[in-house]
C-alpha cells in the first residue's frame, strides 16, 4: 500500500498516459517484490519496504523521459491527418482535372501537366512525415 | 565495492540485451539478473534500468508485452528485437577490442614503473 502511494506521489507532476501506467505499474511491482525478497532474507516489513523504495534512486530522468515522450506522439497523428488529407485532396484535383479533359477536348491530353504541380503538395507532405517518423523519437 | 551507476552506463543497454537474448525477462528480474551475475558488484537501480529501457524502446531495438497477470497486474516482458540483437553484437565486439587494448596500455604502465 505505502509502495503504491509513494510511487505516485512521486510521478504526480507527470501528465496521465498509458506510459505513464504501464511504467507505474512496473516499478510499484519491483519495488513489492524487492520488500517481499528482502523479507524473505529476514528484514522486517517496514525496512524492507524503505530500502526497496530508497532503491528505486533518482527518478527524474525516466520522468522527463515520459514527459518527453508525449508531444511528438500527438504530431506524429496530426502529421498523417495531414498526409491523408493532400492524398485525398490531390486526387480529387486529378480526378476533376481528369474529368475535364476527357469530357472537353478528349483529343488533346493536357490533364497531365497540372498533375506534376498538383503532386508537389502530398510530396511535400510525405517529405515532412517520413522526416519525423525517422528522427522523431530522439 | 560497488560500481557506481555512471561508470557502467555506456555499456548498460547492451548488458540489458544480453540478458533478454537469453530469455525474455520482466525489470526487476533484469536487475536481480545483473546482481547476481556480477556477485553484488554491480546494483543497478529501478531509475536507472528503466531509463535504459525506455532509450533501448524509443530506437526500436526491444519491444515488450504483457505477461501473465499475478495479484490483479501483469507484468511487462521486454525481448530484443533483429536490430537489438545486432546492436548487442557491435557493442560486444566493440568491447573486446576495447578490453584488450586497454589491458594492454595499463599493463605496460605498470612494468615500466616495476
Amino acid at each position: 500500500m505505502k509502495i503504491n502511494e509513494y510511487v505516485e506521489e512521486m510521478f504526480q507532476s507527470v501528465p496521465e498516459s498509458d506510459e505513464k501506467r504501464s511504467l507505474l505499474n512496473e516499478l510499484i511491482m519491483d519495488a513489492e517484490e524487492k520488500a517481499a525478497d528482502l523479507m524473505a532474507g529476514g528484514k522486517v516489513e517496514e525496512d524492507a519496504v524503505n530500502k526497496a523504495l530508497v532503491e528505486l534512486g533518482d527518478l527524474s530522468e525516466i520522468k522527463l523521459n515520459l514527459m518527453n515522450l508525449k508531444p511528438p506522439k500527438a504530431s506524429m497523428t496530426r502529421l498523417r491527418n495531414n498526409l491523408l488529407y493532400s492524398v485525398a485532396g490531390s486526387l480529387l484535383i486529378i480526378a476533376l482535372m481528369l474529368f475535364i479533359n476527357l469530357y472537353y477536348s478528349p483529343h488533346t491530353v493536357w490533364f497531365v501537366y497540372p498533375v506534376f504541380a498538383i503532386l508537389w503538395w502530398p510530396l511535400s507532405v510525405l517529405l515532412i512525415y517520413l522526416n519525423r517518423k525517422d528522427g522523431g523519437g530522439r | 565495492m560497488a560500481i557506481s551507476a555512471e561508470l557502467i552506463r555506456g555499456h548498460l543497454d547492451a548488458i540489458i540485451l544480453r540478458l533478454i537474448l537469453e530469455k525474455d525477462r520482466y525489470g526487476y528480474e533484469i536487475a536481480k539478473e545483473i546482481d547476481r551475475r556480477s556477485d553484488h558488484r554491480l546494483e543497478i537501480k529501478e531509475a536507472t534500468l528503466y531509463a535504459a529501457i525506455q532509450r533501448l524502446e524509443r530506437n526500436r531495438l526491444i519491444v515488450s508485452y504483457s505477461g501473465q497477470i499475478t495479484h490483479g497486474r501483469a507484468r511487462k516482458y521486454y525481448k530484443p528485437t533483429p536490430d537489438g540483437e545486432r546492436y548487442y553484437r557491435e557493442k560486444a565486439d566493440e568491447w573486446r577490442r576495447i578490453k584488450d587494448i586497454v589491458d594492454h596500455l595499463m599493463e605496460d604502465e605498470r612494468d615500466e614503473n616495476q
